[in-house]
């Protein structure tokens, strides 16, 4: 693996006061090297986005506990900075496209001065190289006219303009790591794909580190080499896209494949689905969370953890591997 | 559905010639007031039971086909066929009960649910309109219709919010379902949805297709949804179908050059070049300047002379293979000299 730039260790998060406090994430640890992406899968309510927030310190504090042995981007420890410094890092070395980008967006600033202030904030030029700068980032996303949109308003724009208008705000600053939380859900194909493409550019010519959150495996094995699946606030598999498609070992995992619609030749008789639904982290069975919803499921996984097993040649967290 | 049902039977509703426009109220780097044509002269029909699956980017068109169906919108020419009466020329009371046989369900069902109305309330409340039936009537047929889309009478006193938004578009099926209606336009109804929530919300729907013969208009613009449940696709751009085909056709041979650029756009494992480079803002057409060429000219690769200068008729495809029945119909150049597509 190439040098670390995010490096995730026992991230462990509460939601509520101590109290009656529930776990949403359970001792998560994970790195992704420079210029790699790695997916985080899972549906809603795994947990997902509450890891990427408290990576970057979002979550707020009087509702939410954090623990974690460290939590690093590019080598610094960014649990143990102050306020200050925190807000130096965020924005220029690491950044986040979030899931709406129609809530993410001031709606009372043009796109051009919210993607502006981003890039003056960290570098402290003059107005016109900032112009400048903004201008060629959104002519960079694939904005024939970066003029036109730098001068609207979010609602001026669909919903996949506006994602793109996030990614160019995001990346004007080269960032070490970017965390795109759903970036392409509910976005037509051709528009998912020029935002994969982006992705994949700012991973190729900027030695960007992605963790790209989805419910959608497709999604994830279009863009990275890797993935983590998760269920219930922990990873039960980790492994390259590759052997989870061809051989997916927890059976989640294999029920999640099998809810992608394929195109096919013949339309198919019948639909595939995981029975059931995430539990709420109030409501978390014993044992294997996934038990209960599990069609191999026996006695020993509804009494114990599974750990996410170190194997050979992957991580798996079940008894029953497939 | 067996497919000889579908032929048989006489279209439920049938759209000629409809042309929807709105005015734009001046937005940047348009001219104020100007006329944006959303629907362009559209002709399609469905079959009583049948699945018409509608395709295309944002900003085809798609919505506002929805929309005028249940004249929601006033369209500026057409007509707007169910079982036979034009639903454009009906009085309020006449619409009224085609409104009852003709229901919606959206794309965010926590946005289409009042967060306001228990359960109850939502489910009574079509009922309550349409004056079917008494009292116990209507509570009988509120868990019957919640037992349809798999949830329980626990869950009757209950808000939109206290619901994941699975069980909420499970909801805003069954109140789309309560009056037992003949056909449900469901717009992007499995879009805003988790995979596994998706496959979840495709069976209910194939259930209703299957079980309770229900006809659907399903409006997505994933064509991997469109193959589980349509009998019928149809593919719009620019506010116009450029294609129409029994599916097993569209899927197996893709006839307009923008149905084979999105289905190879839809198929693709790994990241390619997109089509589209340059985004272009799409709105619709202006229609004080009426251009004779193909909607879909400026992007195809296939782009002839005559596209950018005449507007294509609409062809209807011949097969040589005797497998290959119903009617497929495309709106390009490329077919016009009645060709057959075979090899």
């Amino acid at each position: 693996m190439s040098r670390v730039a995010l490096k995730v260790d026992k991230l462990s998060v509460w939601f509520g006061t101590t109290s009656a406090r529930r776990q949403v994430v359970d001792n998560v640890s994970f790195r992704i090297g420079a210029g790699e992406a790695v997916g985080l899968v899972g549906e809603s309510g795994c947990g997902k986005s509450a890891t990427a927030l408290a990576i970057l310190g979002l979550l707020p504090t009087t509702t939410a506990t954090v623990e974690a042995d460290g939590v690093e981007i590019n080598g610094r420890d960014i649990f143990s900075l102050s306020a200050a410094q925190r807000r130096r890092i965020l924005g220029r070395d690491v950044a986040m496209v979030f899931q709406q980008p129609a809530t993410a967006l001031d709606p009372v600033f043009t796109l051009g001065q919210q993607i502006g202030a981003v890039y003056r904030r960290h570098t402290g030029i003059s107005k016109k190289e900032v112009q400048l700068a903004m201008l060629g980032a959104l002519e960079q996303v694939g904005f024939g006219r970066p003029e036109e949109i730098a001068s609207a308003y979010p609602h001026q724009l669909s919903g996949g303009m506006q994602q793109l208008a996030m990614i160019a705000m995001a990346t004007m600053c080269k960032p070490a790591v970017l965390i795109a939380d759903e970036p392409t859900t509910a976005l037509d194909n051709s528009t998912q794909a020029m935002i994969q493409h982006q992705l994949k550019r700012l991973q190729t010519d900027h030695n960007t580190a992605i963790l790209l959150i989805s419910h959608d495996l497709g999604v994830i094995r279009q863009s990275c080499r890797e993935v983590m699946v998760m269920y219930c606030g922990r990873l039960v598999e980790k492994t390259d896209c590759d052997s989870l498609y061809a051989h997916p070992r927890h059976p989640y995992s294999a029920g999640l494949l099998s809810c992608i619609p394929q195109i096919s030749a013949t339309r198919p008789a019948g639909i595939s689905a995981i029975p059931g639904q995430v539990p709420p982290a109030t409501e978390l069975p014993p044992g294997c969370h996934f038990a209960p919803r599990c069609n191999r499921a026996e006695s020993q996984c509804r009494q114990s953890i599974p750990v996410l097993d170190t194997g050979l040649d992957r991580d798996v967290a079940c008894f029953r591997q497939l | 559905m067996p497919t000889e049902n579908i032929k048989a039977g006489p279209p439920l509703l049938e759209v000629r010639e409809l042309s929807l426009s709105f005015h734009d109220p001046g937005k940047t780097g348009a001219a104020p007031a100007a006329q944006r044509l959303a629907i362009d002269r559209i002709s399609f029909s469905i079959t009583a039971g049948s699945t018409l699956g509608l395709v295309g980017a944002s900003g085809a068109g798609k919505s506002s086909i929805a929309r005028a169906i249940m004249r929601l919108v006033k369209p500026d020419a057409g007509e707007i066929l169910f079982n036979g009466d034009n639903i454009l020329d009906m009085a309020p009371g006449e619409l009224k009960a085609i409104r009852r046989r003709v229901q919606l369900v959206f794309q965010n069902p926590s946005a289409s649910l009042s967060p306001r109305r228990s359960v109850a309330q939502t489910l009574l409340e079509p009922l309550e309109h349409f004056a079917m039936g008494d009292a116990h009537y209507r509570h009988e047929r509120v868990e019957q219709t919640l037992q349809t889309v798999g949830l329980g009478a626990e869950v009757l006193q209950r808000f939109p919010h206290q619901f994941s938004s699975g069980q909420q578009q499970r909801i805003a099926i069954a109140r789309a379902l309560v009056t037992d209606p003949d056909l449900l336009i469901a717009d992007e109804a499995v879009s805003s949805l988790d995979v596994s929530v998706q496959a979840q919300i495709l069976q209910l729907i194939q259930s209703l297709q299957q079980r309770h013969g229900i006809a659907f208009l399903f409006i997505s613009h994933d064509l991997a949804v469109i193959r589980q449940i349509a009998d019928q696709v149809a593919v719009m751009y620019g506010g116009q179908i450029l294609e129409n085909s029994p599916a097993d056709h569209f899927f197996s041979r893709p006839a307009h050059p923008y149905s084979q650029a999105l289905l190879a756009f839809a198929g693709q494992q790994s990241i390619a070049q997109p089509v589209e480079r340059q985004l272009r803002l799409i709105r619709g057409r202006d229609s004080s300047h009426h251009t004779p060429a193909c909607v879909y000219a400026d992007g195809c690769a296939d782009r002839m002379a005559v596209c950018q200068s005449t507007e294509p008729g609409i062809h209807q495809i011949n097969y040589k293979n005797r497998n290959m029945t119903g009617q497929h119909c495309v709106k390009c150049h490329l077919y016009g000299s009645g060709k057959t597509h075979d090899s």
